[in-house]
């Protein structure tokens, strides 16, 4: 017998040997598992409540980063008063307009009527008796726009309704806010500003951020809000959007305009972002420390686990599985529990809420803006990593307990 | 010689540091067991039993002296190479049998055959076997709460003799059974002995179970006896008739 031992392995025979012995003892604990479930109980819900939040955070900011990258056709610029960051603390002439328009690097019509949309952006706040029959007060969004407008919007439907009259108080209504304030009905009036108003349609916009808002004839905005002729910002389609660098040097350098120049998609990214990161800064903070939670009870269980078995794995060690073996497999047992925890976690939030609607605060326009939660493979997949995470993180400790544990001390007591 | 089976402590010293204090459990302590001999060693509790059985497998290490199995040092191997040794030369028996609940008494028997070459179907042959020796054939595919303690034993001696150990180490075996279980789990641990050439070391307080053994060591007489002997050491090494280590209860030689 010592003969068969005079040879020595070789490290890559010794790995698999020992990755051998850690799936035999694996199998065995992964067989037992329905019978400790109750114990992992604790842990498989607070690592399943980490995934939960952390999916939920990712989904909502995803949601709201998809939303607005539906919001802008590439070849739409958008221009603003120099140093505003949202069209809300814009303010600009009828004047720059004109000089934006007569530029040939605009799109033109076959009458030669440059595609340019001069608009209005204000927070309105909105007066209306909701089905309770209580006055309720909101803050939404209010877009004055003009007859071009439209072209910046192909996905841009009539839902239900008509168009507004120009001229007259009437008003559309995005669906995102139809859909979570149903009393707002075509036909309906409500209160902007003091003045009665009428809700003549309902449209979409493929989901993107304009079905947060309510759209209204501009020169109505202009008077109801004692603008004057000014507007707030202006949408101009390029011909070629290469133009872009050119065409913004050109503008800097003329005396007469004090504008910042942007692309609408590079515009709402950019508000996605800070309100991704506001939302992360949430809640991120919150997920950390439930994570830490979560590893604890995972920590528990595991010592718990070992602590009940620790003449079973004393008698494994005596039989000769090696202590990476059992150490392997205690780990596999934490990340069993984390992968159930899971799974608990994101399974009920994917049926639940994937493509609903949640409401958040508009960080700069402090309008109700309408977010769908987006889950999806890559986000299920990041939170379950991390849950994961959670349980390898947690099982650490009592794997190198588990791989220290003294045979004869074990067998002894 | 080499290749026989003999267990050798050479003056062992095993002792536990306890703060300030040093708790001696054995000092200078000698002795050989025969490759083949069915040993039984009795004493009263606290005395350092199941600490020589821990050494001579592997499972624990002296502070001084050496464990020699078949001519190898095993007191000084790295902890992977005895583990694989372990596997491959020792099989354990204890008083309570840790079995696994969720595995079948074959698979629990197959267990130690995963630190093996063998393949599945050799796996289960192996265990069959083993099962068959110990005549728990019928009851292969019961789980350890569906067999009686006796039964439950006999798996776990399979278990200890699946992976074809030649020294089998049981730490009070009948410990927890009643006498005619005992004495079936004595007969057929005596049978494994003589038909397979096991050797055997088992420690226990029971006569009536040391009455199957070759031998009987009972460990204070023979702790007593070797401090009375002057040359113990190279008796002990020179002389390998059974007559010079046959030390009987209470006979010095
Ligand atoms: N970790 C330890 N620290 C200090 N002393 C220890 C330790 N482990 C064992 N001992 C001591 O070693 C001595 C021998 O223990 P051992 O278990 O070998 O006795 P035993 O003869 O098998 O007894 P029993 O018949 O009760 O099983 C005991 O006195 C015990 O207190
Ligand atoms: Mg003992």
């Amino acid at each position: 017998m010592s003969n068969s031992f005079e040879h020595s392995l070789s490290y890559i025979e010794q790995f698999f040997i020992n990755v051998k012995q850690a799936q035999a003892l694996t199998v065995i604990n992964f067989k037992s598992f329905p019978q400790r479930f109750a114990a992992s109980l604790v842990s498989i819900l607070s690592i399943g409540c980490v995934a939960a939040v952390i999916l939920s955070v990712l989904a909502m900011t995803e949601g709201m980063m998809k939303t607005l990258a539906q919001s802008g056709l590439d070849n739409t610029v958008l221009i603003m008063r120099a140093g505003a960051v949202s069209e809300l603390q814009s303010v600009m002439f009828p004047a720059e307009m004109n000089i934006l328009a007569n530029n040939s690097k605009v799109i033109r019509d076959a009458e030669g009527q440059a595609q340019v949309s001069a608009e209005m952006f204000v927070n309105a706040e909105v007066n209306f008796t909701d089905t309770s029959g209580q006055q309720v007060s909101k803050s939404l969004a209010l877009r004055g726009i003009s007859a071009t407008t439209m072209k910046f919007r192909p996905n841009f439907k009539l839902v239900s309704g008509q168009l507004f009259t120009t001229g007259v108080r009437q008003l559309l209504i995005g669906q995102a806010i139809a859909r979570r304030m149903p009393e707002l009905s075509v036909g309906e009036n409500i209160t902007l500003g003091g003045a009665q108003w009428q809700i003549s349609g309902i449209f979409s916009d493929d989901n993107s951020v304009f079905e947060s808002e309510l759209w209204a004839d501009i020169g109505m905005v202009q008077s109801d809000y004692q603008r004057g002729n000014t507007i707030q910002s202006v949408r101009l389609a390029l011909n070629n959007i290469d133009d872009l660098v050119s065409l913004e040097k050109e503008w800097q350098d003329d005396p007469r305009l004090n504008i910042r120049v942007i692309t609408e998609k590079q515009f709402f990214a950019e508000q996605g972002e800070s309100l991704t990161r506001l939302i992360r800064w949430l809640g991120f903070p919150v997920a950390l420390v439930m994570a830490l939670g979560a590893m604890v009870a995972a920590l528990n269980t595991m010592y718990a686990a070992i602590a009940s078995r620790s003449k079973e794995i004393a008698t494994h060690k005596a039989i000769g599985f090696s202590p990476f073996a059992i150490s392997t497999s205690i780990l596999c047992e934490a990340v069993l529990i984390a992968l159930v925890g899971g799974v608990s976690g994101i399974l009920p939030l994917y049926l639940v809420f994937d493509g609903w609607t949640a409401a958040t605060q508009n960080a700069n326009s402090l309008s109700q803006m309408m977010f769908n939660f987006d889950i999806n493979l890559k986000l299920i997949a990041q939170s379950m990593a991390l849950a994961l995470l959670i349980g390898l993180l947690g099982g650490l400790l009592p794997a190198f307990k588990a791989m220290r544990l003294s045979v004869t001390e074990a067998l002894r007591d | 010689m080499q290749n026989t089976n003999d267990i050798i402590l050479k003056a062992i010293n095993k002792s536990y540091q306890k703060g300030d204090n040093t708790v001696v459990v054995h000092d200078d302590f000698n002795l050989t067991i025969k490759s083949g001999e069915f040993v039984a060693l009795m004493g009263p509790s606290g005395l350092g039993k199941s600490t020589l059985l821990h050494l001579m497998g592997g499972l624990d290490q002296p502070t001084q002296g050496e464990v020699l199995i078949g001519g190898q040092r095993i007191d000084n191997l790295p902890q992977k190479k005895l583990t694989q040794w372990r596997a491959e030369n020792i099989g354990f028996i204890f008083q309570s049998h840790h079995l696994l609940p969720v595995l079948t008494a074959q698979g629990n028997v197959e267990l130690p055959l995963a630190l093996t070459p063998l393949n599945r179907k050799q796996r289960k042959q192996h265990a069959s076997m083993a099962l068959q020796l110990v005549s728990m054939s019928e009851r292969a595919d019961h789980y350890p709460k569906e067999l009686s303690g006796g039964q439950e034993q006999r798996v776990a001696i399979a278990r200890a003799i699946v992976s074809d150990p030649k020294i089998l180490l049981c730490d009070e075996p009948t410990g927890n059974l009643d006498r005619k279980t005992a004495d079936e789990i004595l007969a057929l641990l005596a049978k494994l002995n003589s038909d397979s050439g096991k050797t055997i070391v088992m420690v226990t307080h029971d006569h009536k179970a040391a009455e199957y053994a070759s031998r009987v060591i009972n460990l204070e007489s023979y702790i007593l006896s070797q401090n009375n002997s002057l040359s113990k050491n190279e008796e002990l090494l020179q002389n390998i008739e059974p007559e010079v280590d046959d030390i009987s209860i209470g006979a010095s030689s």
